[in-house]
């Protein structure tokens, strides 16, 4: 673990990502008590405030401070998306790593099946979810959950299946090892790399596609102070005060380029022949 | 190519847009407990709840109310509508036309601009240009749609005037009102299309510059215009055809945040219509022909790509 | 008259993140018209960097020396623009790679890759090159000349694309000709075939030639004069004739020792009849029946082979041939028909393989790089099969000193180990299972002929102090000769001969045998 931490350090992607991670991370934890301003205390006066001593990034149409928003929004933004991605990329990796240690028949139904579900697009299936089980931040998070679960498999499919041809896996096969040792003690470990790497660089996808889903208003629902429920609720008044829309869609885009620049650093520093 | 081949094709595109159905079936009518709970509210009075129940038929058996809509699907009658009681499907499949306009705009607007950036990038790879190219396409790749449009929206529509912010005119009716309504939405569309396959093309350039055969090739003396354009461009260019089918997924979901954003009525609007009021039959046939419109896309790149990479035996 | 290479005092660094490499140093080389030279070199040597040089066509890192020089005739070749050398190349200097399939576009048709040449150096038409290609491709021996210029690399052999690149390269009598390890990517009979027609050409044409090898032995009968290179230095050079006979170089002798003769035995005991494992009516098939597709033929036909208690069975073929298939079905790997009876014993299939089956036949695979688990360490990998078979964690460092290696080897991960080592902790794997056979599946292939002497001396030495037999699979006649009690030769799935080792000195053998004796001729001196 330890080890890993260093050689991510040692990639420029790392580093930064490591330094924006932390940010974001301290955003979520203490956010709220960072905020100067309570998120959702108006101020009928102070309304469409330019960025300036008073309000930093400015305040939107109710008068509301935008950095206190902000800083607080990070809690509904990204540790649902986060919890989504690892829950349908566990779930997902499952499904993957069954299907290519079972093989023959049984792999290619599942194949053909992960593909066919693949072909409704993840913002429409979260859609389709959403406007089942309803609005809300929680149904939004697990529609994402859900709309990962069929791309992370066949990932993991296709790395499991490269991993089985490995002559390693026949030597076990030839000592007699159980399918359930080779699978968990000699592949796994080998699996395991290329999706956690592939997972991290989903969250930025599932931020992303949270952060649409309240734009569209199906995901979080106000007062909560979502990034990108405020970019929707600000579009209105984007004349009088663009810099409210600003704000969240750059932190959005930090978040997510955070996750990008991880998942780049993590795939340098989880192979193990990269060694200087 | 043989018939085998073909066959095999088409019963791989049936059987995906028969779990489409499914999924999609299943989610929107068989997930609720009570569909009509879910489409009406909770205040709902009883006999409101079972007139819909009828309506639908929410009472059959779950198999029986999805050969219902699926026999519907087959002979063309996407069901009528809660909201309008108009018949569901006229309303979207031309919706569908206008989407496909935008789509199709979109991706030639993608590949004009993706292939030579990622190529460049390639071919300049590690210097100025290469860096500055990955910078801005690591951002594309990290805005989702509804910031690149509204962003778009602010500068060049409201603060600098440049183009209407928002509507949509058909080309039929008035090209050059239509091409200005269209270019922000596009714009945005390929945005982040643009941002995802120059990457790709650059990856794989860089993989097919570094090859033995290109190597080869320059060894042979011949000129480096020769070479990239006689040799590089195929190798690197094949790859991207499956990425392109793989990138109208992310295009159907851009296409439905923009045509909301820029007020275009194109399917994807006609979707979130639906959701937004409940209208069931209507997010059944939208969901449905969107998903059906990937997997053909998906399949005719396939083949597109199976029949020009000679190294895939058709058997 | 000038040489038509000459390369004086040239030294040649890698600049990499863990510093600088000194790849060449102080290389002087010369060829004369009409002459070939052979370069041998390990793994590692620089060998190929040497042709990356000449053909001026270095990575990015590189770095040469001010001093060094490159002549080809009377043209200094690093003065040479971009723009002069594109004029040299294919036309004055052309190179013949070490892989036929990654030297040719696969999405081009090969009668494009072999006319642009000539188009491009000959100032021909279009139709003229066409005419002249299939000409050239009629002249290596290709059949069928015309058919073959509309198709796609994909859909030629092996054999095929390398007889493609050497014409393209004869296409523009150029002065010098690079062969890059030719033959190392083809089957044995394929690369004879080529070696016989290099030979021709060279004759008609009398084109200088630098031919770059590992192979000492075929280098030795393909050149005029063998230049030897050590990590980068060229230690000696000489006339073929004398290099094998009289090596005077440290290093040449070690490589000419390492060369395998097949009148030098180094195994001389005999074996009793006493049979270990016999398998007969053996088929192995690798897929079944599939949707819309037919049936695969098997893999083998139904053959029978059988090993005695402690024996070295050689078995040789060329790709294809079955001969892992054998390997595969006897360790549980294939699905087989047929029965195996192991010490009398009965084995039906796969699923009857028990834990003293496997413990009693052990395996050793070709790939070193793939054969260990990398993320495991050497002492997990080992701990294993003591595990598993009864044996004691804590001989570990034994079996490690077993096969020569440290200790201390066993806290370290496979990528920290060069190819050899970790064909070594391989075979310490096997051996922790004390096992009575040990099937050795072309272990030696992707190991240079010094380190392969090593590992073949440790084999030996493990066998007389366990009585281990062992399946030696592989493809080197000679080698086999030198080691094996009995031989079976194979040949599309097929055993064509099973034979006693002085049997096979006889020549009483199958034609096929015959054939693959002659590809495979014993080293000059």
């Amino acid at each position: 673990m330890t080890d890993t931490l260093r050689r991510l350090m040692h990639t420029p992607q790392g580093v930064l990502g490591c330094a924006l991670l932390v940010g974001l991370v301290l955003a979520c934890l203490f956010g709220g008590a960072a905020a100067p301003y309570q998120p959702e205390a108006m101020d009928f006066a102070g309304r469409f405030a330019a960025p300036g001593i008073k309000h930093w990034l400015g305040a939107d149409q109710l008068g509301r401070d935008v950095l206190s928003r902000l800083l607080v929004g990070a809690r509904s933004t990204i540790p649902l998306a986060v919890a989504a991605t690892f829950s349908g990329a566990a779930a997902g990796a499952c499904v993957g790593t069954l299907s290519a240690y079972l093989g023959g028949w049984w792999d290619e139904a599942i194949t053909r099946t992960i593909d066919a579900v693949m072909a409704v697009p993840h913002l429409l299936l979260a859609l389709i979810l959403v406007s089942t089980l309803g609005k809300g931040s929680l149904n939004a998070a697990f529609a994402i959950a859900i709309s990962v679960v069929p791309s992370m498999a066949r990932v993991t499919r296709s790395v499991a299946l490269a991993v089985r041809q490995q002559e390693y896996i026949k030597a076990a096969i030839a000592r007699g090892e159980s399918g359930s040792w080779i699978v968990l003690r000699e592949m796994l470990p080998n699996v395991a790399a290329p999706v956690i790497i592939e997972a991290t660089i989903r969250v930025a996808f599932a931020v992303m596609l949270f952060a649409t889903l309240s734009f569209l208003g199906l995901g979080a629902q106000p007062p909560a102070s979502e990034w990108g429920l405020m970019v929707s609720e600000a579009r209105r008044f984007m004349h009088q005060a663009p810099w409210v829309i600003v704000a969240p869609s750059l932190a959005i885009a930090a978040t997510a380029i955070c996750f990008n620049l991880l998942g780049d650093g993590l795939r340098d520093a989880l192979n193990p022949r990269d060694e200087r | 190519m043989s018939i085998a081949w073909l066959l095999r094709r088409l019963l791989t595109v049936l059987y995906t847009l028969l779990v489409v159905s499914i999924v999609v079936f299943g989610l929107t009518q068989l997930l609720p407990a009570d569909a009509a709970v879910t489409l009406l509210g909770e205040n709902a009075t009883p006999e409101a709840l079972a007139a819909v129940r009828l309506r639908l038929g929410l009472n059959d058996p779950a198999w029986l109310q999805y050969w219902h809509w699926l026999s519907g699907l087959l002979r063309g009658d996407f069901g009528t509508s809660m909201r309008t009681d108009q018949p569901v499907g006229p309303t979207m499949f031309i919706a569908l036309s206008r989407s496909l306009l935008l789509g199709g705009l979109s991706i030639a607007v993608m590949l004009v601009a993706a292939i030579p950036l990622g190529m460049l990038a390639a071919l300049r790879r590690g210097k100025a240009a290469d860096v500055v190219s990955s910078l801005i396409s690591y951002l594309g790749v990290s805005l989702p749609e509804f910031v690149t449009a509204t962003l778009l929206l602010i500068v060049v529509a409201d603060q600098f005037q440049l183009l209407p912010a928002t509507g949509y005119v058909a080309p039929s009716e008035n090209l050059v009102d239509s091409i200005r309504h269209l270019i922000l939405p596009v714009a945005t569309v390929s945005l982040i299309l643009v941002a995802h396959v120059s990457r790709m093309v650059r990856s794989e350039t860089i993989d097919v510059l570094n090859s033995d055969y290109i190597r080869a090739a320059r060894l042979k003396g011949l000129p480096p215009r020769i070479v990239l354009m006689r040799h590089v461009l195929r190798n690197a260019l094949l790859p991207t055809i499956t990425i392109v089918a793989l990138d109208v997924g992310y295009l159907l979901g851009g296409i439905i945040v923009v045509e909301e954003i820029f007020a275009i009525p194109g399917i994807g609007r006609q979707l979130i219509v639906a959701i937004t009021t409940r209208d069931l039959p209507s997010i059944q046939a939208g969901a449905m022909i969107m998903a059906g419109t990937y997997a053909i896309a998906n399949t005719l790149a396939d083949m597109a790509y199976a029949m020009i990479d000679k190294r895939i035996r058709y058997d | 008259m000038s040489p038509a290479l000459e390369i004086r005092d040239y030294v040649l660094d890698y600049v990499t993140r863990g510093g600088t490499q000194r790849v060449l140093q102080s290389i002087d080389l010369a060829i004369s018209a009409g002459e070939v030279v052979g370069l041998v070199g390990e793994s590692g040597s620089g060998k190929t960097s040497l042709a990356w040089a000449i053909m001026r066509s270095l990575p990015a890192n590189a770095r040469e020396a001010p001093a060094g020089r490159i002549r080809l005739g009377d043209t200094d070749l690093r003065a040479a623009s971009a723009k002069a050398l594109e004029t040299i190349r294919g036309r004055r200097m052309s190179m013949v790679f070490q892989d036929p399939s990654t030297a040719l576009n696969p999405t081009l048709t090969i009668g494009r890759q072999v006319t642009e040449v000539l188009v491009r150096h000959r100032g021909l038409s279009e139709r003229e090159a066409w005419r002249e290609a299939i000409r050239a491709l009629e002249h290596v021996d290709l059949r069928h000349p015309e058919a073959l210029m509309r198709r796609y690399p994909h859909q030629a052999s092996g054999g095929e694309k390398q007889r493609i690149g050497i014409a393209t390269a004869f296409a523009c009598r150029p002065e010098l000709i690079v062969f890059d390890e030719p033959t190392t990517a083809l089957d044995v009979m394929t690369g004879a075939r080529i070696l016989e027609l290099f030979g021709r050409l060279r004759q008609e044409t009398g084109v200088a030639a630098l031919y770059i090898s590992h192979d000492l032995a075929l280098v030795s009968r393909v050149a005029d004069r063998v230049a030897i290179l050590q990590q980068g230095a060229i230690v000696e050079a000489a006339p073929s004739a004398t290099i094998f006979r009289h090596p005077r170089h440290d290093y040449t002798r070690r490589l000419v020792a390492a060369v395998p003769r097949p009148e030098q035995r180094l195994v001389s005991d005999q074996v009793a009849d006493d049979g270990l494992l016999t398998a007969t009516n053996i088929a192995v098939r690798y897929q079944r029946k599939r949707l819309f597709r037919t049936a695969p033929r098997p893999a083998t036909a139904n053959i029978a082979i059988d090993v005695r208690r402690g024996e070295i069975l050689g078995v040789v073929g060329e790709s294809g041939s079955g001969k892992s298939s054998i390997a595969r079905a006897l360790t549980g790997l294939a699905d087989y028909t047929g029965s195996i009876a192991l010490a009398g014993r009965r084995i039906g299939s796969a699923g009857d393989m028990d834990r003293a089956y496997r413990r009693a036949v052990q395996i050793v695979f070709q790939h070193p790089d793939s054969s260990l688990n990398p993320r495991q360490t050497v002492a997990d990998i080992l701990s294993r099969p003591l595990r598993l078979y009864g044996g004691d964690v804590s001989t570990i460092p034994s079996l490690l000193e077993e096969v020569r290696l440290p200790a201390a080897y066993a806290r370290r991960y496979p990528h920290q180990l060069s190819g050899g080592e970790k064909q070594r902790v391989a075979i310490a794997r096997a051996f922790a299972a004390k096992p009575d056979l040990i099937i050795c599946d072309e272990i030696t292939a992707p190991l240079d002929v010094s380190v392969q002497a090593s590992v073949v001396e440790l084999l030996l030495r493990l066998r007389a102090a366990n009585g281990t037999a062992y399946m030696f699979i592989t493809h080197d006649l000679n080698l086999v000769q030198q080691v094996a009690h009995r031989i079976a030769v194979m040949r599309n799935g097929e055993i064509v001969d099973l034979l006693g080792i002085d049997d096979l000195r006889s020549g009483n053998v199958h034609p096929y045998t015959r054939e693959l004796i002659a590809a495979s001729p014993a080293p000059v001196g």
